[in-house]
């Protein structure tokens, strides 16, 4: 701990000597000034304001993204027909720039929920995927166990896929928030909804403000890593309550199935 | 209850498992099912199971039996135990009518009670196979179906397993696969080739 704020305390400083070095406000600000401008964008309520529009939006978008990837993550497993279906969607979403995904949206829908509906297409393909990815993974043989037990539909998601799909879910949720985020801003920079964070950054561009846009991306990094701790400590807190429990396999360990 | 397996037969691409082979499994029965390794005990109960199917001659339910299926208490060649939840968990889970209370009871018959609340990852492989075993005899079921249940099990505690599995299966059949017939000397030995 004491060595990783050692190395941001010497990156801050690197950065503060290469504001003085280039010494142009409009090329590069220091942290000191980032703060400063922080400080002086926090006092106006618009601030505020564009950091909660944006926020929830973009918060929403991923929500929605991510409850649809892992249903249609589930509905494929069982189904291959739904799988080898929205296979092209998939790729198709994952290869297409968000460039183009928000000029698209910005024609079908307007600008005013354009960063909820991009966050949505970004997320949705990680976390299917990914939960996708979890559940072809689950042992086979705990399977079978469960279909000689007759273990009814909810025990068998709590004993057994939960478990599986766990660190697939932690990984997606870790992806995503970051990818949403940066997605979002970047549908609100285009699209310039009023009163948003998007709306800020671009503001601060075309008045040449770097304090402004510097201050509004720190902002924008400290909401995406807030995001992230409260979304995996909601995913975390049926672990750490002890309803999923977590462990890697090994019954592949004695043998196979035919004698 | 009466299982009757007829002339049943089974390969794997060119190599023949099991061939032609018939048994009739009532009531009150034990059989022990020996054979050389890869003579296919493992796989006729696993089509005794409907996990898989037999190539040849069929597996019918005779009398009126109330499941479409084989209702089983059942070890597999492998331990099959859920590695992050405790032996009470894995035990209560097989059934949605047992309490953790009665599935307790039921593990301290073969198991020490400070082993019940750790993960079973944390046991040794002959303690798994004992939870194993409890699962498969502590659930209601109409038949015990037991492969290779004394993996890993010292002498002492393969009698004491034996005895809570008569104790267990009580008016069922018991169908167990071994290559040792000690201490199986109560059940009819089928040998499979």
């Amino acid at each position: 701990m004491k060595k990783k704020i050692l190395i941001i305390a010497m990156w801050l400083l690197i950065w503060q000597l290469l504001s003085l070095i280039i010494h142009n406000k409009i090329l590069l600000v220091g942290p000191v000034e980032t703060i400063q401008s922080l400080i002086t964008l926090s006092q106006n309520p618009e601030f505020w304001q564009s950091v909660i529009a944006s926020a929830m939006r973009i918060g929403l978008g991923f929500i929605l993204g991510a409850l649809f990837g892992i249903f249609m993550a589930a509905l494929a497993y069982q189904k291959s027909l739904v799988r080898d279906f929205l296979e092209p969607l998939v790729a198709a979403l994952k290869a297409i720039p968000v460039a183009s995904f928000v000029i698209i949206v910005l024609i079908w829908i307007g600008n005013i929920n354009l960063s909820i509906v991009i966050s949505f297409l970004i997320v949705f393909p990680i976390m299917y995927l990914n939960t996708l990815e979890g559940l072809n993974s689950t042992d086979k043989k705990l399977l079978e166990m469960a279909h000689v037990y007759r273990i009814g539909t909810f025990r068998k998601i709590r004993y057994i896929y939960l478990p599986e799909i766990y660190f697939f879910l932690v990984s997606g949720v870790k992806l995503s928030i970051g990818m949403a985020w940066k997605s979002g801003v970047a549908a609100e920079v285009i699209g310039q909804p009023l009163g948003t964070i998007g709306n800020g950054l671009y503001r601060a561009k075309i008045y040449l403000e770097t304090g402004d846009l510097f201050a509004w991306t720190l902002v924008i990094i400290i909401l995406s890593w807030l995001f992230e701790k409260v979304f995996l400590l909601l995913i975390k807190a049926p672990v750490l309550f002890g309803i999923i429990k977590t462990a890697p396999c090994d019954n592949d360990s004695e043998g196979g199935a035919r004698n | 209850m009466i299982i009757e397996i007829d002339n049943i037969s089974k390969s794997y691409g060119d190599q023949k498992v099991i061939e032609n082979f018939s048994l009739q499994i009532e009531s009150e029965h034990s059989y022990v099912i020996t054979g050389e390794s890869g003579s296919g005990k493992t796989t006729l109960l696993r089509i005794l199971l409907g996990l898989e199917s037999a190539d040849e001659g069929r597996i019918s339910l005779l009398g009126d039996y109330k499941y479409p299926y084989l209702n089983a208490g059942v070890v597999f060649q492998e331990d099959r135990l859920l590695e992050g939840f405790s032996a009470v968990e894995n035990v209560a889970m097989a059934s949605r009518r047992m309490a953790k209370e009665t599935a307790r009871e039921e593990l301290e018959k073969l198991l020490p009670a400070d082993q019940l609340d750790k993960p079973v990852r944390e046991l040794s492989g002959g303690m798994k196979r004992r939870v194993a075993i409890v699962r498969a005899c502590s659930i209601s079921s109409d038949i015990l179906i037991l492969d290779e249940p004394f993996t890993g099990l010292d002498n002492g505690n393969k009698e004491k397993v034996i005895q809570y599995i008569r104790e267990k299966q009580g008016n069922n059949p018991l169908v167990i696969t071994s290559h040792s017939l000690e201490g199986l000397e109560f059940c009819r030995n089928i040998s499979i080739k």
